[in-house]
């Protein structure tokens, strides 16, 4: 679980929200659950046709393989930076 | 389907090929159960739908139950033959979803 | 196409001027060296990649392959990340790849005004994610043989009818748990609504890749202003702590990525090199849409 404490509310820029916090809090240096992520990388974002492939349409692509990302993620499984 | 990782150089290319033939073997039974393991739980669901109803004698209920599951049982046994789970079969077919349901 | 451009550029975000220190330590894609691309008020960060790993066939190999995807996503969001916290940032998607600079450039001056737009409708906003979803237990297990069952039993002494029996339990159980989640979707969903200003909806994600957390009714993001930030993670809290029977799930905050769509027809942006005077490589022919 990432993020759900009402109490430790960070973003970006120089203004933090949340009480008791001073300064800019970093985003980067939280755990991201790679699922998460895949929603907004492969389906969000800014939609460009690049030179070389299409933009990739939503997650078709990947979808055929998801057995393969299921067998190295698991539950609570994270990206930590 | 298969994921296999693409190695370079000639002396690997039987392993690659051996491979592939098990890959593809693989795929096509997962195919293959992936209809089977559908059909069995539209049965099981028609099934339940009629007990539901109250539809089915003691015995009707009893042979049914036990037809599905022994059934069941096979599905794992040829999945774990293959190196699956139940889980792991489904076609997707794109926007219309998953083809068993989650 | 290889042969003139072996490596390209990848592109990670477009976003207001920031400072160089705010790459400083980072690498992208394949640890390579982000070079930010600035043209008017707008920089693009890109890195360089080869070619060969970034074309449709090879693209399709590596999103299947977890490995690669991961690693791509995480410089990815790491670079987005840093960028976001200290400038108004429209994340790209993955792999979105452009021949070299001067295309970059194009890209930018083309569609200026479409990400100027996009970039207004983001700035000082957070975006952050919410899912609901059943509770593990109401998934439902596979059957499993019932050796200790009532009525008929066959030689081995398992019945059919508690077989059955079970079954059914599961099933309830599982159709239970879902219209509770759903309707606590549905709630939640208008609740949290008012406080954003945009809203985004995720297909469920798969039962598979998260693990056994149960099945996800939504997966949504929502845009909200940093000002209204605190009162909605307070929100949130409320519907979290009065959860019965569902499970409710808060990610974030997240740079813009679930908003950064460009609302109108972004073939120009990918064409803008090439209206009027068509740039040209180095060996005379003119640069062309490559597939």
């Amino acid at each position: 679980m990432t993020g759900d404490l009402p109490g430790e509310v960070v973003r970006a820029g120089d203004v933090s929200v949340g009480p008791g916090r001073d300064g800019a809090a970093p985003l980067a240096g939280r755990e991201i659950a790679l699922v998460d992520l895949l929603d907004r990388l492969l389906a969000g974002g800014v939609v460009l046709v690049g030179d070389l492939t299409l933009s990739i349409a939503d997650v078709d692509l990947v979808r055929i393989s998801l057995r393969a990302v299921i067998s190295s993620v698991r539950a609570g499984e994270a990206i930590t930076r | 389907m298969s994921t296999a990782s693409h190695r370079s150089g000639g002396s690997r290319v039987s392993n690659r090929i051996e491979m592939d033939r098990d890959t593809v073997e693989r795929d096509l039974m997962k195919l293959v159960l992936t209809v089977v393991e559908l059909l069995r739980q539209l049965m099981e669901r028609q099934a339940l739908r009629r007990v539901d109803q109250g539809d089915l004698d003691e015995d009707q209920e009893e042979r049914i139950g036990l037809t599905l599951m022994l059934l069941e049982e096979r599905m794992t046994e040829l999945c774990d033959r293959y190196g699956l789970s139940l889980d792991d079969l489904n076609i997707d077919l794109g926007p219309l979803g998953p083809l068993l349901p989650r | 196409m290889s042969a003139a451009h072996p490596t390209v550029r990848y592109c990670y975000a477009i976003a207001r001027p920031f400072p160089e220190e705010v790459l400083r330590g980072l690498a992208g894609v394949r640890d390579a060296e982000l070079r930010p691309v600035r043209e008017g008020d707008l920089v693009a960060v890109t890195s360089p990649v080869p070619a060969a790993d970034f074309d449709e066939s090879a693209l399709r190999r590596n999103l299947e392959d977890l490995d690669w995807l991961a690693g791509v996503a995480r410089a990815h969001s790491a670079v987005v990340d840093a960028v976001a916290e200290r400038a108004a940032t429209l994340p790209l998607r993955l792999a979105t790849v452009y021949l070299d600079e001067d295309r970059v450039r194009a890209v930018l001056r083309g569609g200026r005004a479409r990400f100027a737009a996009a970039l207004d409708r983001i700035t000082g906003r957070v975006e952050w994610g919410v899912k609901v979803s059943t509770l593990p237990a109401d998934r439902g297990g596979r059957p499993r043989a019932d050796r200790s069952g009532t009525g008929h039993a066959d030689a081995s002494g398992r019945s059919g009818r508690s077989y059955l029996r079970r079954r059914m339990a599961e099933r309830n159980a599982r159709e239970t748990g879902w219209r509770r989640a759903a309707e606590a979707a549905d709630r939640i969903d208008r609740e949290l609504s008012e406080l954003a200003e945009d809203r985004r909806q995720y297909r469920p994600q798969s039962t598979r890749l998260t693990g056994s957390r149960g099945e996800n009714v939504l997966n949504v993001a929502y845009l909200v202003a940093e000002e209204r930030s605190a009162a909605f993670v307070d929100r949130f809290a409320a519907l979290r702590d009065a959860a019965d029977g569902y499970q409710v799930e808060l990610t974030g905050p997240w740079a813009p990525y679930s908003f950064a769509e460009q609302t109108e027809d972004t073939d120009d942006a990918g064409r803008a090199g090439q209206a009027g005077a068509e740039p040209v490589t180095a060996n005379g022919s003119p640069h062309g849409e490559v597939s």
